[in-house]
């Protein structure tokens, strides 16, 4: 049979290969960068000077995103997303943090936020390298700052701190005082410890050079969604399943009316090739409404149970809807497509669900991965479902991307119902 | 002469390099049966499906005058659904006046259970006598039956062949398929076919 089917042959032979370079590809994301939310509150200069050392706060930090992909948020969204768990972490400047760290003499706080999924961890890591790494640069400046108190402790001279002006003597100034008074025990004692402490201070700016951590890490605890009930799995999952159901429904539908020999009867003037697709798309979108609205319910209710924020758990239930009857209908249309060229409903099915593997593994594979692969995905509805359903839920200004995601899936359902009339005609025919 | 009710010019169906039926003539008049003899793969089913517009013609064209009735070969009604839940449905479709009475009429008059099993677990008999009752929904002048009476019990055969009877001496006309050369009796005219042509051969001679 498979020599009478090259086609199939080859399909065969192609699938796991395809199956397990997906799968590959979409493990490789555990790798790829999280995403954190940067949030500067005290509006970061692009330059800092610090005891006279000038260095490059922005460039700094950019460097974390060597390791993590930044994203600069304002508060609110950042929080939002955190909760939401679009992004993994948010790193917050809050204000004042330039202010307290020119004084050289308070420590400045950076505060990371972390959700509660598996990446936060990794987070937590890259940012205590983000604080080493400003730590390094800053120790410079500190001690270069020390070392000014240190010169003035040892030579004297003029000085500020804190704003305030002042004359020191200093240790040289205090043993030149020393030799003009007449000798005595009190005045040697003074003199010894004149010079300990001048040796002393002499080694000053070695060991300010040892050890240096003017930032300290603050982390308070968050409470954000857990992995579970993250944007991305409620996304994933309610396209997922909306995507699976209505694709095998429609197949099945679009095969079993071939099968049953009621697709002949039908084609006799009682229904046309494009009645016979939209029918097979109204059962999918309803059913997929059904059930895509039944899983978005299920979350909300755990959400408000968990007493987690973050979302729209409710507010934005008709907007999601709208995407999932969208993404139904698109999916429903392709299901019968695939139906159409299948004529037998267990073949229907089993294509469907060869067909669905891939079409999610694709979606799952971020940009960065393989280009190509996420080019192809963009001409399949998963991916736009799965930013439609994400954005009506999560953004605080969904109407952009629910948009451009509904146009996508509208072409793409225009492109799948023209195909489906012609294999449905084609298969009456 | 009267106007054919249907009249199908050249029509010819191919699936790829294999040809189904060549070009072929038919007409169907008022008041007449014809019977398609011929062996399996001979295309009286694509003949017949192609004059009951369930199969597009790779060429040639059908012209329609009347309301046609249409038995494939192989019961076609949705599995899922009763007896009478597919006699509605189909009834509804035909765009019947009340399709819950006229299905009644036809459960009763072609002994069909009339309750909520699904038609796929019916018998074959039954789920013949569906597909027989199914295409009398919309009172059609013309009847197309590919092998009606295959699967049916002698009382059921009458059944099918008083309806034809009937709907000829009502004008209407008749055309169906058989493999059973005693059924050719109620024809007043005989196609015969053979590798999807009509041939001049008797059907004694086509059966061997």
């Amino acid at each position: 049979m498979l020599r009478r089917s090259p086609l199939l042959l080859a399909a065969l032979l192609a699938y796991p290969i395809v199956i397990a370079l997906l799968v590959g590809l979409v493990a490789g994301y555990a790798s790829a960068k999280p995403r954190v939310a940067f949030v500067d509150e005290d509006g970061l200069p692009p330059v800092v000077t610090v005891a006279g050392h000038s260095f490059h706060i922005r460039s700094v930090v950019d460097q974390v995103a060597k390791e993590v992909t930044l994203v600069r948020l304002g508060p609110d969204e950042a929080s939002r997303e955190l909760a939401s768990g679009k992004v993994v972490a948010t790193i917050t400047v809050p204000p004042g943090f330039v202010g307290k760290l020119l004084t050289t003499v308070r420590t400045p706080s950076l505060i990371l936020r972390t959700g509660s999924g598996g990446l936060a961890p990794r987070v937590t890591q890259q940012v205590q390298a983000l604080v080493y790494r400003l730590n390094n640069k800053l120790q410079q400046g500190y001690i270069s700052a020390n070392l000014v108190f240190v010169r003035l402790l040892l030579h004297g001279g003029a000085g500020s701190f804190l704003g305030r002006h002042f004359d020191v003597l200093g240790l040289d100034g205090t043993q030149k005082l020393l030799e003009g008074v007449p000798p005595s025990k009190r005045v040697a004692a003074i003199q010894r410890f004149v010079r300990v402490a001048r040796v002393g201070l002499a080694q000053t700016g070695a060991a300010l050079h040892a050890t240096a951590h003017p930032i300290a890490l603050a982390q308070p605890k968050q409470k954000g969604r857990t992995w579970v009930l993250s944007a991305q799995v409620q996304s994933y999952g309610i396209a997922l399943t909306v995507t699976f159901l209505a694709l095998l429904l429609a197949a099945g539908a679009a095969a079993a009316e071939q099968e049953e020999g009621t697709l002949g009867r039908l084609r006799r003037g009682l229904a046309s090739p494009g009645q016979l697709v939209w029918s097979k798309v109204a059962l999918a979108s309803v059913v997929g409404l059904g059930l895509g609205a039944a899983i978005a319910v299920l979350f909300g209710i755990v959400a408000e149970a968990g007493g987690v924020s973050g979302g729209e758990p409710w507010a934005r239930l008709p907007l999601l809807f709208a995407g999932v009857l969208l993404a139904a209908a698109v999916v429903g249309a392709a299901g019968t497509l695939l139906g159409a060229l299948a004529r037998e409903p267990r073949t229907a099915s089993l294509l469907a669900v060869l067909v669905v593997l891939p079409v999610v593994f694709l979606g799952l594979v971020p940009r960065g991965a393989l280009a190509a692969a996420w080019w192809v995905s963009e001409l399949l509805p998963f991916s736009h479902a799965v930013r439609f359903i994400g954005a009506a839920l999560y953004d605080t200004s969904p109407w952009r991307a629910v948009g451009t995601q509904a146009l996508w899936l509208a072409g793409l359902g225009a492109v799948y119902w023209f195909l489906a009339r012609r294999g449905m005609r084609t298969l009456a025919g | 002469m009267s106007r054919p009710l249907v009249r199908a010019v050249g029509v010819a169906r191919r699936y790829g390099d294999v040809v189904a039926l060549a070009p072929t003539d038919v007409e169907l008049v008022p008041g007449e049966t014809v019977a398609l003899v011929g062996p399996n793969g001979a295309g009286k089913s694509t003949l017949l499906a192609l004059l009951a517009g369930a199969l597009e013609p790779s060429e040639g064209a059908v012209d329609v005058q009347a309301r046609v009735g249409w038995v494939p070969q192989r019961p076609a009604h949705y599995a899922r659904l009763s007896a009478r839940e597919n006699l509605e449905l189909f009834a509804q479709l035909e765009g019947v006046g009340e399709p819950r009475v006229a299905a009644q009429q036809l459960l009763d008059r072609f002994a069909l259970p009339g309750e909520d099993r699904p038609s796929g677990e019916l018998s074959v008999g039954n789920r013949q006598r569906l597909n027989v009752a199914l295409s009398l929904l919309g009172e059609p002048q013309v009847l197309l039956l590919d092998e009606p009476t295959a699967a049916l019990d002698p009382g059921q055969r009458r059944r099918v062949w008083d309806v034809v009877n009937a709907l000829r001496g009502e004008g209407g006309a008749v055309c169906f398929a058989t493999q059973n050369l005693e059924e050719i009796d109620h024809a007043d005219r005989v196609l015969v076919l053979l590798d999807g042509r009509v041939v001049t051969s008797s059907p004694e001679e086509v059966f061997g």
